[in-house]
């Protein structure tokens, strides 16, 4: 293309010069990316002695770059340990971390990069379900084994995936399972009436909190408010006066991180105290006690990882982490780490890591095999949902501890929640 | 739906339509002075609200402190932007190039903060920031108020300013007929670069009182910028009282809509508000006779 335009540039007036320069500049430049991309790929995949690459897209910046960045230090302190064992198959393991900026189009793009251009041998799922939808028919369309540490939601188990797996005890409507048991095993008198439910456009934080809403519905408590707000809502004021004025028992918030800690200052500015105070996600993170103050008191959270679970794996990975960083893995870290076992338990087994048909192979022993994991063992069912429950965690004397189920409980589980 | 909710909602409504009004008159100054629509508008308001976090981090004294710094900072800094980039656009394309010079200088803040306070979300942790006072069977969040009340203060001193000041009438003569208010002597060169430094002081207040009440993230400047535009475009662009006006009304519109409608319906009141004046009086209905000439 470039040689045949040259010769007729010259009778063109000089701005089709130029549109034709720029052209043949951007062919050229085409031509340079698509031979660097082959070469790379050749390095990546090719003899017994390289690194095995795995691609993963993460969203660094924008709405989940809280949660996105927890996942991503997941996956480097388990990148590191296993190199600091020895590697996989005995390879070394180099993680290849693109940002999509929490934008699913964006993740997409990465994903097709990663496994068309870049020919990784594996990849990792990124955060939060309305990215793992997207990324994960990418993977299937190129027959990637798909496992994820994020996409919780139900839609994610209805779009038919053969090669996904959440790497986590449960999914999105099972988290609050032992609450709502808790909740309903209380005399009918002592038990909360109403419930307000306030819950982000996200499959996710909505899953969370219509699985603890319906249940309880079910029971014959009363829902009085039930509140969608987008993404991006950052005034949340409106929304707690709706739920101040219901005067509702319960509060649910199927929240993220912003949202729930802008949520309960504006409920708590409102001077609304509900008996019981369960929000998704935030409570766990480590930033939400320094953001809400000492006001966080009785406030419920489910969690599918504690760094105090004595699975064996765990006390190592806590040990090793802390070490690390100074401070324990939170949930976030501890399901991407989740993952990368998940991965390297069928590499392992299978004895392969490449595109084609080993992805196959993997997919096929995580179907039919246990894995042990910092979360506990796990198994999925064919849609690649796991089969668990969440422990539900409270703070109480000012640190979160597991106060459901009983026999797993670090703290008695308080109720009425005291006055924040 | 109570009563009780009725007014509450309105007392929010009043709350953030107050902090609107601080923000937009900023951004209508900017187009009333230079026709510049200056989209780094609220990335500044984003910058200043981490300056203020920042500052209680450092220091652990009051946010609202940290005015002291960054509004003579900010203003220095409008000065420096209007007189070292803005100037150099050319003058029969300002207004559009100037969408491209300032969305390029708001990626820019938002990347340093990024860079510099990575993308965590921070909150600035005050012991008053659940405390509320009642009123009239409504609850004023302490955190609102003080806001509410440097948004008032500052607006009342941008008014003082503009009315009752030589630099506001030189100002004022800029905005209304730049040539004729060359020829009876005003610099308009430097008053514009003076305005440019207002409207920029003005994001550092209202940043400030954002920081008060919100968790701060590299990007929220997206979710602010859309909205003020409206604004000003209903209140009439270039016109300080119109923008005000209009902030309190789409404000108190916001906050009642979001009782029957929900948080996600109401946020389209700016949308249908600002299609509502392009058909209906593009000038704005606030005064504004500035946008006829486009």
């Amino acid at each position: 293309m470039h040689s045949r335009s040259t010769p007729r540039m010259s009778t063109r007036t000089p701005s089709r010069r130029a549109l034709a320069l720029a052209a043949g500049a951007t062919a050229t430049a085409l031509v340079l990316t698509a031979c660097s991309g082959g070469s790379d790929g050749e390095g990546g995949g090719g003899g017994s002695d390289d690194p095995i690459v795995i691609g993963i897209s993460l969203p660094l910046t924008g709405d989940f770059s809280e949660p996105g960045k927890g996942v991503q230090r997941g996956y480097e302190a388990w990148a590191q340990f296993v190199n600091e064992d020895g590697g996989l198959l005995g390879r070394q393991v180099e993680l290849k971390i693109l940002d999509d900026q929490s934008n699913a189009d964006r993740v997409v793009q990465d994903y097709e990069a990663l496994i068309a251009q870049d020919e990784v041998d594996l990849v990792f799922g990124p955060f939060s379900t309305r990215l793992v939808v997207p990324s994960a028919r990418v993977a299937q369309e190129y027959g990637m084994l798909f496992v994820e540490p994020a996409g919780a939601a139900a839609e994610v188990f209805e779009q038919g995936f053969d090669n996904l797996f959440y790497a986590a005890p449960a999914v999105a409507d099972d988290h609050y399972n032992y609450l709502a048991d808790h909740i309903l095993a209380m005399p009918e008198g002592e038990r909360p009436q109403t419930v307000a439910v306030a819950a982000m456009d996200d499959p996710f934080a909505q899953g969370t909190a219509y699985g603890l809403r319906d249940k309880l519905a079910d029971a014959g408590l009363d829902v009085v408010v039930d509140e969608v707000y987008p993404p991006n809502t950052t005034d949340f004021s409106s929304i707690a006066a709706k739920i101040s004025d219901s005067g509702a028992d319960m509060v649910i918030g199927g929240t993220q991180y912003q949202d729930a800690v802008n949520l309960i200052v504006a409920l708590q500015q409102l001077d609304y105290q509900p008996t019981l105070a369960a929000f998704s996600t935030a409570p766990t993170n480590p930033e939400f006690a320094a953001a809400i103050g000492s006001k966080t008191e009785g406030i419920l959270s489910p969690t599918g990882y504690t760094e105090t679970a004595s699975w064996p794996s765990n006390v190592e990975f806590v040990e090793r982490y802390t070490e690390l960083h100074g401070n324990p893995p939170g949930e976030d870290e501890a399901n991407a780490y989740t993952t990368g076992q998940v991965v390297a338990a069928a590499v392992e087994a299978v004895g392969c890591a490449e595109q084609g048909e080993c992805q196959q192979e993997l997919v096929d022993w995580l179907r039919s095999n246990e894995v042990e994991t910092v979360v506990g063992p796990l198994t999925w069912d064919e849609t690649g949902k796991p089969q668990g429950a969440h422990l539900i965690q409270q703070y109480v004397d000012g640190e979160i501890q597991i106060v459901l189920p009983e026999d797993a409980q670090e703290a008695d589980f308080v109720f009425p929640k005291p006055a924040w | 739906m109570t009563g009780t909710l009725l007014f509450q909602s309105l007392v929010l409504g009043v709350l953030l339509g107050g902090l609107y009004a601080l923000l937009a008159a900023g951004l209508t100054l900017y187009f009333g002075v230079m026709r510049v629509v200056m989209i780094a508008h609220s990335a500044f308001l984003i910058l200043a609200a981490y300056l203020a976090w920042f500052f209680n981090q450092q220091t652990g004294m009051d946010p609202l402190l940290s005015l002291v710094i960054t509004v003579p900072l900010f203003f220095l800094v409008g000065v420096g932007m209007q007189r070292l980039l803005i100037t150099r656009l050319r003058a029969a394309t300002l207004t559009m190039m100037s969408v491209l010079l300032t969305f390029a200088v708001a990626l820019f803040i938002e990347g340093m903060i990024g860079f510099v306070w990575s993308g965590t979300q921070r909150r600035i942790q005050l012991p008053y920031s659940g405390a509320s006072i009642e009123f009239f069977g409504a609850r004023i969040a302490v955190v609102k108020l003080v806001a509410f009340g440097l948004a008032a203060l500052s607006l009342a001193l941008l008014y003082l300013l503009m009315k009752h000041s030589r630099f506001g009438q030189a100002l004022r003569a800029t905005i209304q007929h730049r040539e004729a208010a060359q020829l009876v002597g005003i610099k308009t060169d430097r008053v514009a670069g003076y305005g440019f430094g207002l409207g920029l002081a003005t994001a550092a207040i209202g940043g400030t009182a954002l920081s008060l009440d919100a968790t701060i993230y590299p990007s929220l400047h997206w979710h602010w910028i859309g909205p003020l535009m409206a604004i000003i475009v209903v209140g009439g662009l270039g016109s300080i009282p119109g923008a005000a006006i209009a902030a309190m009304v789409l404000g108190i519109g916001q906050s009642l809509l979001q009782v029957p409608l929900g948080t996600t319906w109401a946020q389209t009141i700016f949308y249908v508000a600002l299609f509502a004046t392009l058909m209906l009086r593009p000038q704005g209905f606030f005064g504004g006779r500035l946008a006829q000439r486009f």
